[in-house]
């Protein structure tokens, strides 16, 4: 029973993922078919993107309030980049990128540098990045050529692009957090700081990068849902911090740092898709849909604490044997 | 022979405090350096001075004859001096190997080589009779076995000076006996120790030599069969102890006072019944992972109790904490820092913490302020706590030894009548161990009981009307004095020994 | 170690040492006075508000200043409310929601009238809502018992954030976020989006109040004959203070203060000497949703309208931002009522002087912006000093 109770805790996601899936298919059948799996990946992989790169910040017990503005903010200037530049639609993908790397730079560079904690910086950037936005386009609605959309609507062999970014990122950062040094680096720094640097791990350097692939994972994931829609209002992606890093936490990651993975923000973000795509599928009331979002990230939060105090629980030592 | 590491004038001070001034000495290669000296005699400065955290005000070291000015810790270990904390610096969500290679992983196509350091991590293991996978994470380990891994990355670094900061303070007889083991094969493979710690005992058995610092000052050295433990003792605290225990001052009346009856929580302890007195000093003796701290928290409220029942005073004690700290029951923790104190507020606040609500005037429970600095200051000098402005300055400011005395004293403007005093003299000098065991006695001729937890038997011995022994989750056995202290050993490693 | 240094003075690889003090010591004395007063954010206010009025005359004329204070009252009570979930280390993401949801809930009950044309598709339309205006128009002391249920419905929410916190062990960032969505949504599902008008003249008054005004004789310039009549205490205001004052005494002269301090500063310390946490943290709660319900109310009367989506947007992050920049720290353990006065003081000045430069919102957006992270810089600055200090 206990047994039970623990493995329920440690998938929770992937039950109440289930749970979703399977309550939906008997309130829709057509839910299930291929098609719609499909296509609620491919939704997923504009939040499932920016909450790859959220991963990595949470592992450090940082947070990042500006991915939303990112958001907005990087493929805008990719999109004048293609205008006035010429270059193409790959082009602008990397200027997208690129950029926001650059923007995510300056939240490090005030995190690192300046000693201000995280959420304050990516507060206070949130509001500058998307002032500077709006100061380029003059609050006007940006619009791309053919061409962007025409990106954004291809696809390699059956597979749609945007799912293509996806995977290939997901499948990069869970090399990178699990394989390489920076990324056993990252879980030390986000499990005990004042031991990482008594290490003489380049604490500070590893902080700053992980802002930068925050950064730089919001503007791909601005950069290839734009190109899906082919114009960019001036209020594209506010408050998507909050789906972002809903999105981690739902795949498991701690805002205390430490704990979390690539694929479980990939799990995180495709639940929240399909409830949302389950919700607009069976009918329910548009405005009613937020409650019932903000009941299942409720739910999912809930089993996490449940499964940490377990945890606790169960750390506690036992000292003599339980009779039954 | 060049000494490994010398110092010579070594001084460090803060804002024109001096904390170490002109310590010169010299640390042969392949010996095993005693360093003791009360809390606050400048052992952490001198060792961070080494470990690169803080930088010299004047003097310098060497280092096998070369100058050495480490900038940074990670230039302390490259030179191959390492660390074994306190607080170990583990990272405990990582798996052993990782914890090993941290900071340089060998790299296969860029990628970490899992299985080359899942090898190394093996053999080092191996070396050190460590039972574990290198890819167990670190947070399922015992402490003791993380003490382990910590040695085991000293050893991969072939560290040449190996520094023990109190490594035995969290670790069970045995584990102490196994790390007892490791020292003394890293010593015949010919490494160079510092051994520091407050259990002289254990100084004398692993270490060749001795330094005793006092007030940033070297006292005393020389080989440790010449230091017997009171010339360790003298030199540290610079005048003769009479005694290390205060003489009790009055007799236990025969008032039972607090009553636990069939206490049990399967897994943890199993059919407690004791009785204390009023007046009385009961100790209570177990190993670590007796569960005596546990039966402790039980008993408080803290943790789950499953059957039993308590009375202070002849009254059922139930419910919550606060209803039991209502009832007259006082709880000292052994985990001063995270649980006993609020280090960031003033010392006031923490020495009225407990009995705040006493300060409520009116509906709203409006703080009555000069009531509250007449009572905390009076507190505060009862318990002779050595601050300045205790409105002001936060308790964190405050050295080990006074910072206990106020986690003590939060709870006597409450006037409890029965204390647990779990690990009250842990991590604090010998002088100030002094001021709380007259404190303890204190309380106890006031009439309260106290059931005094230790893994010190001397200080139980020393301080006790009766001594109760915990093996197991079980009370094993009663000793009256005179006591004996192997028997009440014995009792307490009934199963370990076997 | 063993032991450490105190820790005012504890190493850090990052921090050397300052040198000895320039023989100009008794000016950095007073520096250093001054950026560790209680006061600085004020001074700095004031500062600001000289150097800008030369260039920026309409800043002092009174029309200006009593359009800064009336957008600096139902903030002020909001950040009051965040201040004291700050202390204990939490946050709470849910009081805009609230402040939305407790406006449609105060004009459903209380509107006067409402037009089936734009409500009819609402829920509570026919129930709670018709032609005739909401269920309790027309009787007496609609207003008082409309603003009751505004707090109820407020400490409702509160009370769902407390326990999730204090019982669940959830974390407050999560759980805060999670009421904002879903309260939100509620709000705005119940009109379906749409605002509710008509609202009695009782409860509009609360939002203007005119209980002292100055006479500065007939308004010339105008088309219009109008007396320049400016209202300087207004209800708001007076609500407002009273809260702030109230607040006030809660959190720095009372019992209950001390807990919640103590909870912010270390929960479990406060847990074994008896401080019922969990009680604290579930009140604290409350107190930060019933805060929003009073903005509500004073925000819902001066705009004469009940509107969902009152307190969206980035209406939080402007909260959170004005109570950390006046000195509230995000880490618990440390917050000031009258830290958040200035606070809020500051953050509205800026944005009247912002809107007075004729400045657009983006670049307004960029100022707050960089302000909020200048005074975060100034946090730090004053971290080292007060650390060095002990």
């Amino acid at each position: 029973m206990t047994r039970l109770t623990d493995i329920a805790l440690r998938h929770a996601t992937f039950l109440v993922f289930a749970l979703v899936l399977l309550w939906f298919g008997l309130q829709a059948p057509g839910f299930l078919s291929p098609e719609s799996i499909a296509n609620i990946v491919k939704q997923a992989a504009f939040i499932g993107i920016a909450a790859i790169g959220m991963t990595f910040v949470l592992l450090t017990a940082g947070i990042d309030l500006s991915v939303g503005s990112v958001i907005y903010l990087a493929p805008l200037i990719a999109g004048f980049a293609m205008r006035d530049l010429g270059i193409g639609v790959g082009g602008g993908l990397v200027v997208a990128v690129v950029s926001g790397a650059f923007l995510g730079a300056i939240n490090a560079a005030a995190i690192v540098g300046l000693r201000i904690i995280p959420f304050i910086v990516t507060l206070a950037t949130l509001f500058a990045f998307r002032g500077f936005g709006a100061f380029l386009t003059g609050s006007q609605q940006f619009d791309f050529d053919a061409d962007m959309r025409a990106f954004g609507l291809a696809s390699i062999g059956p597979v749609p692009l945007p799912i293509v970014f996806f995977a290939g990122l997901a499948g990069l950062a869970h090399v990178v957090l699990t394989r390489t040094a920076f990324g056993r680096q990252i879980y030390a720094v986000g499990n005990d700081p004042e031991a990482a640097r008594k290490a003489g791990l380049p604490v500070d350097w590893i902080r700053a990068r992980v802002y930068v692939i925050s950064g730089a994972c919001a503007g791909l994931a601005g950069f290839v849902v734009i190109a899906q829609i082919g114009r960019l209002d001036a209020g594209f992606g506010e408050g998507r911090e909050f789906d972002v890093i809903a999105a981690a936490v739902l795949g498991g990651a701690s805002l205390f740092g430490g704990i979390g993975s690539a694929l479980g923000a990939v799990v995180g973000a495709t639940l929240i898709q399909t409830v949302r795509s389950g919700l607009v599928f069976t009918g329910v009331n548009l405005y009613l849909q937020p409650i019932l979002m903000a009941g299942i990230i409720f739910l999912a939060v809930l089993i996490d604490s449940l499964r940490a105090r377990r945890a606790r629980q169960l750390k506690r030592r036992t000292i003599r044997p339980i009779d039954a | 022979m060049t000494a490994l590491l010398a110092f010579d004038g070594l001084s460090k001070d803060w804002f024109g405090v001096p904390a170490v001034t002109d310590f010169t000495l010299g640390i042969e290669p392949g010996s095993s350096l005693g360093l003791i000296g009360e809390n606050g005699a400048g052992k952490s400065t001198l060792m961070n001075m080494v470990g690169g955290v803080v930088a010299p005000s004047s003097g310098r070291m060497t280092w096998q004859g070369e100058p050495y000015a480490p900038a940074t810790p990670a230039d302390a270990a490259r030179r191959g001096i390492a660390f074994i904390h306190q607080e170990l610096n583990l990272f405990t969500n990582l798996s052993i190997a990782e914890n090993i290679f941290i900071d340089g992983f060998p790299r296969r196509f860029g990628l970490i080589d899992r299985a080359r350091i899942a090898a190394t991590a093996r053999s080092l293991l191996q070396r050190l009779d460590l039972d574990h996978a290198p890819d167990t994470i670190v947070g399922e380990l015992a402490p003791g076995e993380r003490q382990l891994v910590e040695i085991a990355k000293a050893l991969h670094r072939e560290a040449d000076l190996i520094i023990f900061d109190e490594p035995t303070t969290s670790l069970t007889p045995r584990e102490t006996a196994r790390l007892f083991d490791v020292i003394a094969r890293l010593r015949a493979e010919g490494r160079t120790l510092i051994y520091i710690s407050h259990i002289l005992g254990d100084v004398t058995r692993v270490c060749d030599q001795v330094a005793v610092l006092r007030d940033g000052r070297l006292i005393d050295h020389g080989p440790v069969a010449d230091f017997p433990v009171p010339r360790m003792i003298r030199a540290m605290i610079g005048r003769e102890l009479s005694g290390l225990f205060p003489d009790r001052s009055a007799t236990p009346s025969p008032t039972v006072i607090f009553r636990a009856e069939g206490l049990g929580q399967p897994g943890v302890i199993e059919t407690i019944s004791f009785e204390a007195h009023a007046g009385e000093i009961l100790g209570l003796f177990g190993l670590m992972g007796s569960g005596r701290s546990e039966l402790a928290r039980a008993a408080f409220g803290l943790d789950p109790l499953a059957s039993g029942t308590l009375a202070l005073a002849d009254r059922p004690l139930t419910g919550p904490t606060a209803a039991r700290i209502a009832a007259g029951m006082a709880f000292v923790t052994e985990n001063r820092r995270e649980e006993g104190l609020m280090l960031e507020a003033p010392v006031a606040d923490n020495l009225s913490l407990v009995a705040v609500r006493a300060f409520g005037r009116g509906p709203l429970a409006l703080l009555d302020r000069e009531a509250h600095a007449v009572a905390t200051e009076r507190a505060r000098a009862e318990l002779g706590v050595r601050a300045g402005r205790i409105a002001t300055q936060p308790v964190k400011a405050l050295s080990g030894g006074n910072q206990q005395k106020v986690v003590i004293g939060k709870w006597l403007m409450a006037d409890p009548r029965f204390f647990i005093l779990d690990e009250p003299t842990r991590g604090v000098d010998v002088g100030a161990k002094y001021e709380i065991y007259t404190l303890i006695d204190r309380l106890a001729a006031a009439g309260s009981g106290i059931l005094f937890i230790s893994s010190e038997v001397e200080e139980l011995i020393g301080m006790c009307d009766r001594i109760l022994v915990m093996s197991r989750g079980e009370l094993v056995r009663a000793f009256t004095p005179p006591f004996n202290r192997e028997q009440i050993l014995a009792s307490a490693f009934r199963e370990a020994v076997t | 170690m063993s032991e450490l240094p105190p820790a005012g003075i504890t190493p850090r690889p990052d921090i050397r040492a300052p040198a000895a003090r320039p023989a100009g010591a008794d000016l950095g004395q007073r520096v250093r006075a001054l950026l560790l007063s209680d006061y600085f954010v004020l001074y700095l206010s004031l500062a600001y508000f000289l150097a800008l009025v030369p260039f920026l005359p309409t800043l002092s004329t009174p029309g200006n200043i009593v359009n800064l204070m009336s957008n600096m009252w139902p903030l002020l009570v909001v950040a009051v409310g965040q201040t004291f979930v700050l202390t204990i280390a939490g946050i709470d993401l849910s009081q805009g929601a609230v402040m939305g949801l407790t406006s449609v809930v105060v004009a459903m009950l209380i509107a006067t009238a409402a037009p089936a044309t734009v409500l009819a598709n609402a829920p509570i339309w026919g129930s709670l809502l018709t032609e005739q205006g909401g269920l309790l128009a027309g009787i007496p002391f609609a207003s008082a018992v409309g603003i009751a249920a505004m707090l109820a419905v407020a400490a409702l929410v509160g009370l769902f954030n407390g326990l999730a916190v204090a019982r669940l062990s959830m974390p407050p960032f999560m759980v805060t976020l999670v009421t904002m969505i879903a309260v939100a949504a509620f709000a705005i599902w119940l009109t379906q989006s749409n605002n509710i008008r008509e609202l009695p003249e009782s409860f509009i008054s609360l939002g203007k109040g005119d209980i002292v005004s100055v006479y500065l004789g007939p308004k010339l310039e105008s088309q219009l004959p109008r007396r320049e009549v400016y209202s300087f205490i207004t209800w708001p205001m007076v609500i407002a203070l009273a809260a702030a004052v109230f607040a006030h005494i809660l959190l720095n002269r009372t019992v209950f203060g001390r807990w919640v301090f103590a909870v912010g500063i270390n929960r479990k310390a406060a847990e074994i000497s008896g401080v019922p946490v969990a009680r604290v943290i579930v009140t604290v709660f409350v107190i930060s949703a019933v805060c929003a319900a009073i903005a509500s109310i004073l925000y819902t009367a001066r705009l004469e309208t009940g509107r969902p989506t009152l307190g969206g947007g980035n209406f939080l992050l402007d909260v959170i931002g004005a109570t950390v920049i006046g000195g509230t720290s995000l880490f618990g353990g440390k917050g000031k009522v009258i830290w958040t006065f200035f606070g809020v003081l500051f953050f509205v000045l800026l944005s009247n002087t912002l809107n007075l430069l004729n400045l657009s919102a983006f670049h307004i957006d960029m100022v707050k912006g960089g302000v909020i992270l200048m005074a975060a810089l100034l946090d730090v600055v004053r971290t080292r000093l007060m650390r060095s200090a002990t």
